[in-house]
């Protein structure tokens, strides 16, 4: 198997959002107040409809506009479509609880596209297949042609596995990384020049919160980071979940990058969020999208402890650290808080650990939040959860 | 005297054949033994008063030294019955004259004899039986071209989840990841289509149980029959039959369901009417080394909640391919000319053809799918031949590479929060009216399930065998089509559609 090495094209647009001191110094020298802050637009929309095009519109503008990030470039988007699509919460379509709502999709493929990208690629590495992600989305009762008319050039690609590609990219974490010292993706993260995560806000029972970063936890292919992958190389197909990043039972296949510490905790509380803070800040994202018009709260997946809410919110931003970490804030919860405190009851805070890396702070007072303030706009996620079940 | 369509069969376990199985297999069962007496005893007959079963099918010979003393004491039971209105089918388990014995079973009264085929033959080898026959055939070895007006097949499976779903809190799938459901509706979908005048009565062996099977798993084997279109011969545990002679409340009211569980099949026959919906045909002949991999991919199909069409390969395409979408040929052997001819036209105005071997016209160049593994893509004008690179020998890939090929925007039916549920679609004369099947083959009830179906509706009904009135069910658009949400689902349902044209 041949690995290519993510381009300098990508390293040069992720300083976009990556201090440049967060590549001199290792891990644990670094400092949140080296990390960088990014603007954050915070947007009220209170259904899927025609009005979510004009909110993200004027939310990206608050940014600063999307023309100069995507002006003839190729536009990567993580879609955040965890587990399987046929799962629902109760009788609601995954868009209103789970999955970012294909309204939401539709509106940011439009935009970008009409803020002139080349190409703009919808990935996601759909559970435990390597069908095209167009059948994954028909499955969950979605329609990809919608999205294709949405804009110029509109791609596709399953990403659990090697895909449409020749090779696994290979991302090195900088400094060495907090549980891998790199990860072997799918090239479709490498042949990109601006990288979107479109993200659900979310609580999630590993990690406290899934949001613009947790998405990416995703990006990783299960023939590599699966269950039952192959000693050597990776398998040919994804065959289970991301067990080995979770567990730590196993290491990946000896062609990929291996773990730093192999007597780390076995623990998911302690690896998902190193791995998460790792994975963004190997493959930067440029613009974090979080979709919370309507959501759940009580967990990341349909299960019967969750309950949908509506807390009728975009969120936006620049650096995926700052725009966590407003949505923790606008969810009820302290971007600042850390193991055993909610949300981060049984696990290590993955915006701690990325603001660690350099990727960005998850100190509010430094983060320019912009559209409606977060006092305006918060909705108690724990308080919701425990008047709805 | 001839074989009666509407008869609703049940094996009626009783007299010494059935006293020597049980010495047997557990000879210290002396409750057992008072249950067989009971059973052989025309008052047991009351049990079925007021159920639909009409056809109690007896053991009559076996070709021991039973067979005499058992015949003695079925005759009793056999006329009470008989006023009672219920047909008897005797079991022939013997090919030592069997005229013979046939000949005595007309005289005891009964209706007709169930052999197989081995024993059929020497039976009718010297001049016609008294008797029609309802032919036996092992599933996985029946001649189509041979069957009976009714015939029966065993070797077929107990309906339900084979591997537990759930470990602890964590969920645990089959080797595909799915739950791993066993169903005979494939096989009675193809029986349907290639003897679709005659009916398929499946003999299933009860699973190994300690205990009364619960009443659900024997609702559940008619929901997976009757569905489907077949019969299946119902039979109870030992236990459950010692119950109801007793007059256990428990055993009395499992009966009940398990009548009512038949009664829903029989009050809407109406549906048997109902052809199946597909887009996609699988055309192969089903008949000997062609039938594991045609039989198999049709079962897993299935199991992918796929609707298909059924197409014998001895017979003509002609027509039958026109409104699909695509056509899957398992077997190795090439279409006939016309065949070909057919199947041709068809790509060439956009169908799509999958198949083993490519037999398009000379010189096509393939091109590949990176999604798309092993197969060899032959565009066509409009349409397109897919050819596996080494012919097709794993059903389960072909399964599912079948279902991406055709699209799942081709989907007629889909289930959200399916769990072990399946569905079948078919739609009725005048294609006004459409039945969505559903079967939940889990013991545990399902929660918020789904419906979508591809169609504009404007009024659907629920159908449920515990309710002789239907629910009526909000009819929501989505996706282009229509959805459905259902409530708490035990065993099974019925969703009647009525379609806006």
């Amino acid at each position: 198997m041949t690995v290519k090495m993510n381009s300098s094209r990508r390293q040069f647009l992720g300083a976009m959002t990556m201090a440049a001191g967060a590549y001199i110094a290792p891990p644990a020298l670094l400092s949140a107040q080296h990390a960088p802050a990014g603007r954050v637009a915070v947007g009220l929309c209170s259904e899927y409809n025609r009005h979510v095009v004009d909110v993200l519109s004027a939310m990206f503008d608050q940014l600063g506009g999307l023309e100069k990030l995507v002006r003839g470039k190729t536009v990567a988007i993580k879609l955040n479509m965890t587990g399987t699509p046929t799962m629902r919460l109760r009788y609601l379509q995954q868009g209103m609880t789970t999955w970012p709502h294909p309204q939401v999709v539709g509106a940011l493929v439009h935009l970008l596209g009409r803020a002139g990208a080349l190409r703009i690629r919808l990935l996601e590495s759909a559970l435990v297949t390597s069908e095209p992600l167009q059948q994954f989305m028909f499955a969950a009762g979605w329609m990809p042609g919608d999205f294709e008319r949405a804009a110029n050039r509109v791609e596709f690609e399953n990403t659990n596995y090697l895909g449409s590609g020749k090779d696994y990219a290979r991302f090195m974490v900088p400094h060495g990384g907090l549980l891998f010292t790199g990860y072997d993706l799918n090239h479709s993260y490498r042949d990109c020049d601006v990288f979107v995560s479109l993200a659900k806000l979310k609580e999630h029972t590993t990690t406290g919160v899934t949001l613009s970063m947790k998405n990416c936890f995703g990006i990783t292919p299960c023939t590599i980071y699966g269950q039952d992958v192959p000693e050597d190389e990776p398998g040919l197909v994804p065959t289970g979940g991301r067990f080995l990043l979770h567990s730590g039972k196993r290491q990946p296949p000896k062609s990929a990058p291996p773990e730093v510490n192999l007597n780390a905790p076995k623990e998911d509380g302690y690896r998902v969020p190193r791995a998460v803070a790792d994975l963004v800040a190997a493959r930067p994202i440029h613009l974090a999208v979080v979709d919370g018009i309507y959501t759940m709260a009580g967990g990341e997946t349909p299960n019967r402890h969750a309950a949908p809410i509506h807390p009728g919110l975009l969120v936006a931003g620049t650096n995926c650290v700052s725009t966590d970490a407003a949505c923790m804030a606008l969810m009820g919860f302290d971007p600042m808080a850390d193991r055993g405190t909610p949300p981060f009851e049984k696990s290590d805070s993955t915006l701690r650990l990325a603001e660690q890396l350099g990727v960005g702070t998850r100190d509010l007072s430094r983060v320019d939040v912009a559209g409606t303030p977060i006092a305006k706009a918060r909705f108690d996620f724990r308080r919701a959860w425990n008047t709805t079940v | 005297m001839s074989l009666n369509a509407k008869w609703v069969p049940m094996r009626w376990p009783c007299g010494p054949i059935e006293a020597a199985r049980i010495s047997k297999s557990s000879p210290a069962a002396s409750e057992l033994r008072k249950t067989v007496e009971g059973w052989t005893q025309p008052s047991a007959l009351q049990l079925v008063r007021g159920t639909p079963i009409n056809c109690l099918v007896v053991d009559w010979a076996s070709g021991t030294a039973d067979d005499e003393a058992q015949q003695a004491a079925l005759r009793p039971l056999i006329a009470a019955g008989r006023e009672l209105g219920l047909s008897f089918v005797g079991k022939v388990g013997t090919s030592k004259n069997p005229a013979a014995i046939v000949t005595a079973g007309r005289a005891a009264g009964l209706q007709a004899v169930m052999m197989d085929r081995a024993a059929s033959m020497d039976a009718s080898a010297s001049h016609p039986l008294d008797l029609p026959v309802i032919l036996g055939f092992a599933r996985d070895s029946i001649d189509w071209d041979l069957t009976t007006d009714i015939f029966s097949a065993t070797g077929n499976v107990w309906p339900g989840v084979v591997l537990p779903t759930m470990k602890g809190d964590t969920g645990v799938g089959g080797p595909t990841g799915d739950p791993w459901v066993d169903s005979n509706g494939w096989f009675a979908l193809l029986s349907r289509r290639m003897v679709s005048d005659q009916s398929l009565w499946l003999e299933i062996d009860l699973p190994e149980s300690s205990g009364v099977l619960p009443v659900e798993s024997y609702c559940r084997a008619i929901a997976d029959s009757r569905a489907y279109g077949s019969h299946w011969v119902l039979s109870l545990d030992d236990a459950m039959r010692a119950g109801m002679l007793n007059g256990d409340p428990q055993a009395i009211s499992a009966w009940k369901s398990i009548s009512a569980a038949l009664c829903f099949f029989e009050d809407h026959s109406e549906w048997r009417a109902f052809e199946p919906m597909g887009v996609l045909a699988v055309v192969s002949d089903f008949r000997g080394q062609n039938s594991f991999v045609s039989g198999e991919t049709l079962n897993l199909l299935n199991r992918r909640h796929v609707q298909f069409e059924i197409l014998d390969r001895r017979g003509a395409l002609g027509g039958a391919v026109n409104g699909l979408k695509a056509v899957l040929w398992t077997d190795d052997d090439p279409p006939t000319s016309e065949q070909h001819k057919n199947l041709l036209d068809f790509v060439e105005q956009g169908g799509l053809v999958i198949a083993p071997q490519y037999w398009g016209p000379a010189g096509g160049v393939p091109r590949q799918e990176y999604w798309l593994s092993g197969y060899n893509i032959y565009d066509l004008r409009k349409g397109r031949i897919v050819v596996a690179a080494g012919g097709f020998s794993d059903p389960f890939q072909l399964a599912r590479d079948t279902h991406l090929l055709v699209g799942r925007e081709n989907d007629l039916a889909r289930l959200f929060n399916p769990g072990t549920t399946n569905c079948f679609a078919s739609i009725g004369p005048g294609r006004s009216k459409e039945i969505v099947q559903i079967v939940n083959y889990a013991d545990r009830t399902a929660s918020y399930l789904a419906v979508w179906v591809r169609l504009n509706a404007h009024g659907a009904k629920l159908w449920s065998p515990n309710s002789k009135t239907p629910i009526s069910l909000r009819c929501t658009p989505e996706s282009g089509g229509t959805s459905f949400e259902l409530p708490e689902l035990s065993v099974n349902c019925a969703i009647e559609i009525e379609r806006t044209v």
